[in-house]
């Protein structure tokens, strides 16, 4: 009976309802999220409609192939994810500490492949500031919404590998019954973020490539 | 056992297909980008993107098998968005 | 009578929700949406003198026209720090996290909200960001009023803008966590026959409410979390040497800051449909209409932030749009305000405390309203753009409507909260002198604001000395009608008499737990069988005695 559950918390009548109840609450998060990075999008539309061509001119220096690199293990992440909350559910236990840790390997992965990428992208100048080593001055907008837009993007997936590894160790000590609630919403969290990077990859990376 | 087996690799069938279409779009948004095509450029990219994230909200995020109010929540954070952005276009695209 | 009645009573009354606990710890570890209430309308009330405290200095500074005391960075650093923390640390957060973290679940017939956990952690989240407010104040104050306009902010400004933008970046996300928190409950918690068109406008209110701190606040967030990057960091993102405009900024604060505007009324306004029933003895006139009108500001709250912008360079057709779109999302306020008004006629009205304030703030929002439509017309509105005019406009709903319903309700649910009775001699002299003290502080800025007296000058020509004197003559009034309740309030905690379970014979399912109710609010979960406000003496016929009470109890 799911009524005795310990993965059961007030004040919630039954499981049922609180699993649909945290999916609930971590949607509306979520829509939170999309404004909160939609007003991060509304400035770089409005600047890449007002500089087409320093745009173009600001993006052909990002690194596609760490880009791209990092899409690929952002994508491979929410497999396994999508993964851990199915095995969850099923009540596979161990599947989903493996694909729990597998999710915040490759998310620790991307942080890391971002942190040369990031070092690659200071030593060649790409900084907003002085010493800034591209024209006209609004490529610097570009690369503000480079910085600032990954910056975001790293911090969200640096607190979501750090609940996937919390939630990982309370599962592995058994203190987090497999009939939890709270796999579907890290789940949701951590697709989400992918998401942001999804979007992100053609904004920063592909633009003014052919050109 | 053999039936536990079974069904815990069935899990990874639904999600594994997803993972190689987003791989492939992956693959067709980062070479296309190479090719000139103009403004289409951009169109064929965010395209992509788009679908890339809609198989992401329908399979990883299950919100093909959700409730109505899942995906209500869903839709909201994007249809306020659409305020935002509509309006404040319609601000710079007039400008003189 | 009440039209609500319980079946077998409970056979002893169990321990109330202040007797779980009496160490400090009970309080600071509680997952009790009542305690988390009280902590709430604890805090809030250190924040609204803090404030308070800084704009009397400020009114007193402006008594003469060169000033009295203060230096124009001192003048600058006062009136920012009253925005800044009566905007984020009290007006947004007051009704919702104290009354409607209290009244919620009780009034849905739920035991807690949907995550306790959660609510404790906003009002943790709250509290940090309320020290980096007072360190803020501490270090030496900032100087960009509360919008944290661009350019002045990111390259300009000598105050400590990080510093407070970080403190309203915190708090932004307690707000967030209580908007899920509430909206998760509405859905998802509500007692059987609790349908959507028997919910209390009250909890119709704070769940309209929450929507708009869900999808608005973020981008506060991201606005303010722009503006420390390009401070902090110095990358250009509003800065015009590289294209930048600050108008963007703009758009984005405004985005958020004026649906923030129907964060602070929408909860007044469903404080005061519930106090305007209760003492009008009648049911609410038009409930259909009351909720459709507060959904309706919530979502076209949303499409008129551009009415801010008139004269910063935004284009005219888009200020066509805005104006357009002002004047839409008037109607249902107006539509509020004759519906309560409507509810009064032929009512058994009676002139209590929490009556006295509701009739004050229909009077005062209908001013604040109606100053409102002279400044969505893009004519007028460049005409009054910066002078006291958008002052005394903007203070008529935030002050006159949303502090006056704050205090409505406070009264009105205090005996339920505490279990005591105030001094009721003492709270309608301290209604009526909120009205008047308010009338005479902001209908002299009307004036001089429409004389050409322009907002944040720290000096000014003679001419407008006499409306300066009254309007603060009238913040004198109004401070003293604001201590009052700080007194003869806590007063009753002492000496009030005990308060029956339902003092006002309202209807409503928190009058029907014991004053102050039991951790779990209910011993049973009720079961409703029948909509709201059933106050109509003349409908209680023979047939209605007949009908089944309005709620049983159920085996939970």
């Amino acid at each position: 009976m799911s009524e005795h559950s310990p993965a059961l918390r007030e004040p919630w009548p039954d499981l049922a309802r609180q699993r649909e109840g945290v999916a609930f609450g971590v949607w509306a998060f979520l829509a939170t999220e999309v404004l909160f990075f939609g007003g991060l999008f509304l400035g770089y539309a409005i600047y890449r409609n007002t500089f087409p061509e320093a745009f173009h001119i600001a993006a052909k220096e990002t690194d596609v192939f760490y880009g791209t690199l990092n899409t690929a293990i952002l994508l491979t992440s929410s497999l396994t994810m999508a993964v851990a909350a199915e095995a969850a559910e099923a009540g596979f236990r161990r599947m989903t500490l493996w694909c729990l840790s597998a999710t915040a390997v490759f998310g620790i992965a991307f942080l890391v492949t971002k942190g040369f990428e990031y070092h690659d992208d200071l030593s060649k100048g790409l900084f907003p500031g002085p010493g800034f080593s591209l024209h006209p001055p609004a490529t610097q907008l570009f690369w503000a919404f480079y910085w600032v837009a990954t910056g975001v993007h790293a911090i969200h997936l640096t607190i979501g590998v750090s609940v996937v590894g919390t939630v990982a160790t309370a599962l592995y000590r058994r203190r987090l019954p497999l009939e939890a609630s709270t796999f579907e919403g890290v789940a949701l969290y951590w697709h989400f973020v992918d998401i942001v990077w999804i979007i992100l990859l053609p904004l920063l990376y592909l633009v003014g490539r052919a050109s | 056992m053999n039936t536990r087996q079974a069904s815990a690799l069935h899990i990874w069938i639904v999600p594994g297909a997803v993972w190689l279409a987003l791989l492939l779009l992956l693959a067709l948004t980062v070479g296309s980008a190479y090719v000139p095509l103009g403004i289409f450029n951009s169109i064929l990219n965010l395209t992509i993107a788009a679908i890339k994230v809609l198989l992401v909200l329908l399979f990883f995020m299950k919100l093909r098998s959700s409730s109505p109010l899942l995906r209500l929540a869903a839709m909201a954070g994007l249809f306020w968005l659409a305020f935002m952005f509509v309006l404040t276009a319609g601000d710079y695209l007039t400008r003189q | 009578m009440t039209a609500i009645t319980v079946v077998d009573l409970p056979p002893r009354a169990p321990a109330n929700y202040l007797e779980e606990g009496h160490t400090l710890w009970s309080w600071l570890a509680t997952t009790d949406h009542k305690r988390i209430g009280i902590l709430y309308a604890l805090s809030i009330t250190v924040f609204f003198f803090i404030a308070g405290t800084a704009i009397g200095l400020v009114r007193l500074e402006l008594v003469e026209p060169n000033g009295l005391f203060l230096s124009d960075d001192q003048y600058n650093r006062l009136f920012t720090l009253h925005g800044i923390v009566m905007v984020w640390f009290f007006l947004v957060p007051s009704i919702p996290t104290t009354l409607g973290n209290f009244l919620l679940p009780m009034m849905i017939g739920a035991h807690d909200v949907a995550f306790p956990r959660l609510n404790l952690m906003s009002w943790y989240l709250f509290t940090i960001g309320g020290i980096f407010t007072i360190a803020t104040i501490w270090a030496g104050g900032v100087d960009t009023g509360w919008t944290f306009y661009t350019p002045f902010s990111t390259l300009f400004s000598n105050g400590h803008v990080i510093l407070a933008a970080l403190g309203v970046f915190v708090v932004g996300f307690s707000s967030i966590a209580t908007g899920i928190n509430f909206i998760t409950t509405v859905h998802l918690l509500r007692c059987p026959g609790m349908t959507w068109f028997r919910l209390p406008l009250m909890v119709w209110a704070i769940y309209a409410t929450s929507i708009v701190m869900v999808l608005a606040t973020p981008v506060l967030a991201m606005s303010l979390l722009l503006v420390m990057a390009e401070r902090f960091l110095g990358v250009p993102i509003f800065n015009p040497a590289n294209g930048g405009d600050p108008l963007l900024f703009q758009h984005l604060f405004w985005f958020y800051s004026h649906p923030a505007v129907y964060i602070m009324i929408l909860p007044a306004m469903g404080v005061i449909s519930e106090v305007i029933t209760c003492f009008a003895r009648r049911r609410v006139f038009g409930y259909v209409g009351m909720v459709f009108s507060l959904l309706a500001i919530a979502v076209i709250g949303f499409m008129v932030w551009g009415h801010h912008m008139f004269v910063a360079g935004q284009s005219p057709y888009a200020s066509l749009v805005f104006s357009f779109l002002s004047f839409i999302v008037a109607v249902p306020s107006a539509i509020k305000t004759f519906n309560w008004t409507a509810t009064l006629y032929r009512g058994q009205i009676s002139f209590e405390s929490p009556m006295l304030y509701a009739l004050g703030f229909i009077g005062l929002f209908t001013v604040g309203g109606l100053t409102g439509l002279y400044l969505a017309s893009v004519p007028i509105d460049i005409q009054a753009t910066d002078t006291y005019f958008v002052v005394a406009h903007f203070h008529f709903i935030m002050v006159g409507g949303s502090v006056t319903a704050y205090f409505a309700g406070l009264h009105f649910w205090w005996p339920k909260i505490t279990g005591k009775l105030y001094s009721e001699r003492w709270a309608r002299v301290a209604a009526i002198a909120t009205f008047f003290g308010f009338m005479m502080t902001f209908m002299p800025q009307y004036i001089m604001g429409w004389l050409g007296m322009p907002r944040r000058y720290h000096v000014y020509p003679e001419v407008f000395q006499i409306w300066h004197l009254m309007s603060t003559g009238g913040a004198g009034i109004l401070g003293i009608a604001y201590v009052l309740p700080l007194i003869y309030l806590p007063l009753s905690l002492l000496r009030g008499q005990r308060a029956p379970a339902n003092p006002w014979n309202a209807t409503g399912l928190e009058w029907q737990t014991p004053s102050p109710p039991p951790k779990g609010n209910f011993d049973k979960i009720p079961i409703v069988v029948r909509g709201p406000y059933h106050y109509h003496p003349e409908a209680e016929t023979a047939a209605d005695h007949n009908r089944q009470p309005d709620i049983q109890k159920a085996e939970a």
